[in-house]
């Protein structure tokens, strides 16, 4: 069972909560009680420990994540009104997600479970490059990423043209374009032999029309399947987003939550994002009736998160939300270095090491600010879910990690500002066979090695 | 007291003293023009160390907003042969389809508080309206902000309707947001594109000196 049993109570507080003009949400209301809650719950940043023990102040964070959201609530910019929930609601939502999902279809579905904090079962590994390809690319990078081993979950490239058109949000051509992107994404799981693996599809949608024209079992987006429902940053929803949260939960698809908390916004700095994080969490569950939340906060000027800054909120957010709930949530990486390059392969190696051995599952690997077109690849993804694996089985502690991610951000920290762009796909991988070229593999395995070397025992 | 501690109050965003601050100096005889100056170079301090991440968005509007205080006091004691004009106007806006508009409102912040007048539009915004209202306030730029690819085209759309009415040499077209490229804009025919809010106001200020 969803919390999605209470949508329609949700959805008339949108309707009919209190007013506050827009312009006024985030400055006079948002950042105002988040700094008091950052405050009065002594949640302090530490640069030299990006993956914190302090078990105290990942509880702490919980109840300022959990205070946040129930003095702040979620603005509706269609109505100019605050949904606002009570403890009682909070609780009961926790009390009855379940702490673990069946998802995918037939032999391909996988149990979804929540984990903990240095919890020796591996992460739930969601692929995705998160980023938009050429229209010809697009099926042979689904082939690719579902051809990683590792991979639990698909979330497939995102289309810019369909049938030589420019997709356009909320219109025909965006329908056109979901029906494509769902349709290679298929036929790519299905010649693969794996035909019922989890989706959560289509990113190819930003308009909700898009999403609603793909939901089919036979031959779209499958009630076994998941779509996700963003948030506005910061806290803000619209009608084309509660739409969506209607139509998911009527389809009777699983629902996950898609946000974004940016360092250096209305969230401040490390200390808010981190509250923030949390509170998103709640906000998914309780508004969105989602089962899982996909979290990807990053920074303002960088858009990544694999810098020290981001790394503290994401290890302190996974605590808590892994030592106070039993909810299940993603750590969606996001690289400053695009594909094919050294610092690619260690900024996902770091990002996994820190959200694997704080309590997160992983959604592997925006690449290049995720802002380029073709600029990813299932490579940088498939060493992050390898580090997730390894550090998980051979029970990784937190001092460890830290350790390590110290280490490893030595080799790339300096170079966020101006990280190399790399390759395209189809000049890392062969296009026709969605398999890497020997120099991208060779890369891949040396840095692969130097890790083995620094500690990370890999299976294989 | 003095400007040093006016610039000071302005950088933390202290409204209420900036503005003590400034009446009092007003009534002591400091020139009028002399407080603006100080004002301009406290915000161009803010905006140094807002690209450095040292300060974040609330701390800018709040000096954004001590920055307004003032102005406004000091701007009706401007003796008529003065005047503190600005660097052009702008209609602002994220285009229609899209929500997300973060990066424009710090690009508002940006561009205010270093002189430049601004129509904030919003979000969702139909193309002809960009025009409309940049014909409305006889702007110098028009400036469309995207944060997806499906709404990227959109900005294509404004510069082809300003074509389309024989308006495009009126006004600057300006770009911006994730997905948006110094490629996208040359392809499109755009007069800038922006790739952060803080490259805005000196960007845009060199076009208009073009």
């Amino acid at each position: 069972m969803t919390t999605a049993y209470r949508i329609w109570e949700m959805i008339e507080r949108s309707n009919t909560g209190p007013h506050m003009e827009e312009d006024e949400f985030l400055p006079r209301l948002f950042t105002p009680t988040l700094k008091k809650i950052i405050k009065k719950y002594e949640i302090k940043y530490d640069p030299d420990n990006p993956v914190q023990t302090d078990d105290d102040m990942a509880d702490r964070l919980w109840q300022a994540g959990w205070e946040l959201f129930r003095e702040v609530g979620v603005y509706n910019t269609d109505t100019h009104r605050m949904i606002k929930v009570s403890d009682t609601e909070i609780k009961e939502a926790l009390y009855t997600a379940k702490d673990q999902y069946r998802v995918g279809a037939g032999k391909d579905a996988v149990l979804w479970k929540h984990r903990t904090v240095e919890d020796p079962e591996p992460p739930f590994c969601i692929m995705s490059p998160d980023i938009t390809c050429n229209e010809e690319y697009h099926h042979s990078m689904c082939l690719a990423y579902l051809k990683e081993p590792l991979l639990d979950g698909i979330c497939a490239p995102i289309l810019e043209e369909s049938t030589g058109q420019l997709i356009t949000s909320g219109g025909p051509t965006e329908i056109n374009g979901c029906i494509q992107h769902i349709s290679n994404l298929r036929l790519a799981a299905r010649q693969l032999g794996r035909p019922g693996t989890f989706l959560v599809a289509v990113g190819t949608a930003e308009h909700d029309s898009g999403q609603i024209a793909v939901s089919d079992n036979e031959w779209g987006v499958r009630t076994t399947d998941a779509r996700l429902v963003g948030s506005l940053t910061e806290f803000k929803t619209a009608d084309t987003l509660l739409n969506r949260v209607v139509h998911y939960a009527q389809y009777g698809c699983y629902t996950g939550h898609l946000t974004g908390p940016i360092y250096g916004g209305w969230c401040g700095g490390s200390e808010g994002v981190a509250v923030t994080l949390v509170a998103y969490s709640l906000i998914g569950l309780v508004i969105h009736g989602a089962i899982f939340s996909q979290h990807f906060p990053f920074h303002l000027n960088y858009v990544s998160n694999t810098t020290r800054e981001l790394l503290w909120s994401i290890s302190m957010a996974g605590q808590s939300l892994a030592r106070n709930s039993t909810l299940l949530h993603t750590s969606n990486g996001f690289a400053n270095a695009g594909p094919m390059t050294e610092m690619l392969f260690y900024e996902t190696a770091c990002h996994a090491l820190v959200s694997t051995v704080t309590g997160w599952h992983l959604w592997e690997m925006a690449s290049a600010r995720n802002k380029h077109r073709n600029r990813a690849t299932p490579l940088e993804a498939r060493l992050g879910m390898e580090v997730g694996h390894a550090v998980a089985r051979q029970e990784m502690t937190r001092e460890q990690a830290n350790d390590l991610t110290l280490k490893l951000l030595e080799k790339y920290e300096s170079n966020a500002a101006d990280a190399p762009l790399g390759k395209e796909y189809q000049e890392c991988y062969d296009v026709a066979k969605a398999l890497p070229t020997q120099e991208h593999y060779d890369m891949y395995r040396k840095v692969k090695d130097e890790l083995a070397q620094m500690g990370i025992e890999f299976p294989y | 007291m003095s400007l040093e501690q006016l610039g000071k109050y302005v950088e933390d965003g202290d409204d209420k003293e900036s503005k003590a601050l400034a009446e009092r100096l007003l009534t002591d005889g400091t020139d009028p023009l002399t407080i603006l100056n100080t004002l301009t170079e406290a915000m161009g301090r803010v905006g140094e160390r807002f690209a450095k991440l040292d300060i974040f968005l609330p701390e800018v509007m709040l000096a954004g907003e001590a920055l307004t205080a003032v102005v406004e006091l000091v701007r009706p004691r401007l003796p008529k042969t003065d005047t503190w004009t600005s660097k052009g106007k702008v209609v602002l806006g994220v285009v229609r389809g899209d929500l997300h508009e973060i990066g424009k409102n710090i690009v508002k912040l940006m561009l205010e508080t270093n002189g430049f007048e601004v129509k904030d539009l919003g979000y969702d915004v139909d193309s002809l309206d960009f025009i409309k209202e940049a014909e409305a306030m006889g702007a110098d730029f028009i400036g469309a902000s995207s944060l997806m690819t499906t709404t990227m085209p959109r900005q294509k759309e404004i510069i082809e309707f300003l074509k389309e009415k024989g308006l495009r040499d009126k006004y600057k077209v300006v770009i911006g947001g994730a997905p948006a490229s110094k490629e996208w804009a040359d392809m499109i025919g755009a007069d800038l594109y922006c790739e952060n809010a803080n490259s805005a106001p000196g960007l845009m200020t060199g076009l208009l000196v073009e």
